[in-house]
């Protein structure tokens, strides 16, 4: 499905398998997907993201934060889990910091376990939710009757999808994803 | 309710979403905490065998998952 990319589409596609498999054998998530539009750094994406006051580095930051790379090895929504069973993440980190000096939890990178068949599985899979995106972003193109999928389609892809992580940061950084989608569809059009 | 209820309405929760997430969640910290305390062990000298011994697996399983990574950062030798 990638012939109708655009060259800067293909290498947002080519930075979020990077970011993904940069994580461990993790599927190409959303968050990917998101980190690839920003990383282009001067799209029509990223300027609309600009101009609703959404900056680049929150996004990215917000993204760490929630994935296991977080401040302490462990993600946000790892916090959140071990909340639910009745435990405190923060007095652990704090205990072994304690003990150990800080970041020795984070540098305690458990060592990848030998398991072949699954790393051929994970590595540069798209996530059901990417996969979902990228046809998104390939419906929105046939929408908008645009004959290329570039990194803007990409972007209300993602918007439109919806559910990822993407869409869960770009709400924390107070984006509306519906007013999002409609700064992109008029860019769109003043640029057409 | 009370703080206590919520816990252990929590810890029990039907909803396997949240149950499998606290079980994902906490396997990562164990898997982190495991490379800290045996660090720490090789560091203060404890055999591979001790150290299995403590965490009640075979040396040859803790050998295998440890010993390819220096205890203290940036030496090999320990």
């Amino acid at each position: 499905m990638f012939e109708r990319f655009t060259d800067r589409s293909r290498t947002v596609v080519r930075h979020a398998v990077d970011e993904a498999r940069a994580e461990g054998r993790r599927p190409v998530g959303t968050e990917h997907l998101l980190l690839g539009v920003l990383a282009d750094g001067d799209n029509l994406a990223v300027r609309v993201l600009a101009q609703a006051g959404i900056r680049a580095e929150d996004l990215r930051a917000a993204v760490a934060r929630h994935t296991a790379g977080g401040v302490d090895g462990l993600g946000e929504a790892d916090a959140a889990a071990l909340r639910e069973i009745g435990i405190d993440l923060a007095a652990i980190v704090a205990r072994i910091e304690e003990t150990f000096g800080p970041d020795a939890l984070r540098e305690a990178v458990p060592p990848p376990r030998r398991r072949w068949g699954r790393r051929r599985l994970a590595d540069g899979r798209f996530s059901p939710r990417a996969k979902k995106v990228l046809e998104l972003s390939l419906r929105e193109a046939l929408r908008l009757r645009h004959r290329h999928i570039g990194t803007e389609h990409i972007l209300l892809g993602l918007l439109h999808e919806g559910n990822g992580l993407a869409a869960l940061v770009l709400t924390e950084a107070g984006a509306d994803l519906d007013d999002l989608r409609r700064r992109v569809e008029a860019a769109l059009r003043t640029a057409a | 309710m009370s703080q206590a209820t919520d816990l252990a309405a929590a810890a029990g929760s039907t909803d396997p979403k949240v149950g499998l997430r606290a079980v994902l969640a906490l396997r990562r910290l164990l898997e982190r905490l495991e490379v800290v305390q045996v660090d720490n062990a090789r560091r203060q000298g404890w055999s591979w065998q001790e150290i299995a011994d403590a965490l009640e697996v075979s040396r040859q399983a803790v050998h295998k998952k440890h010993a390819g990574r220096p205890a203290v950062p940036g030496s090999w030798e320990a």
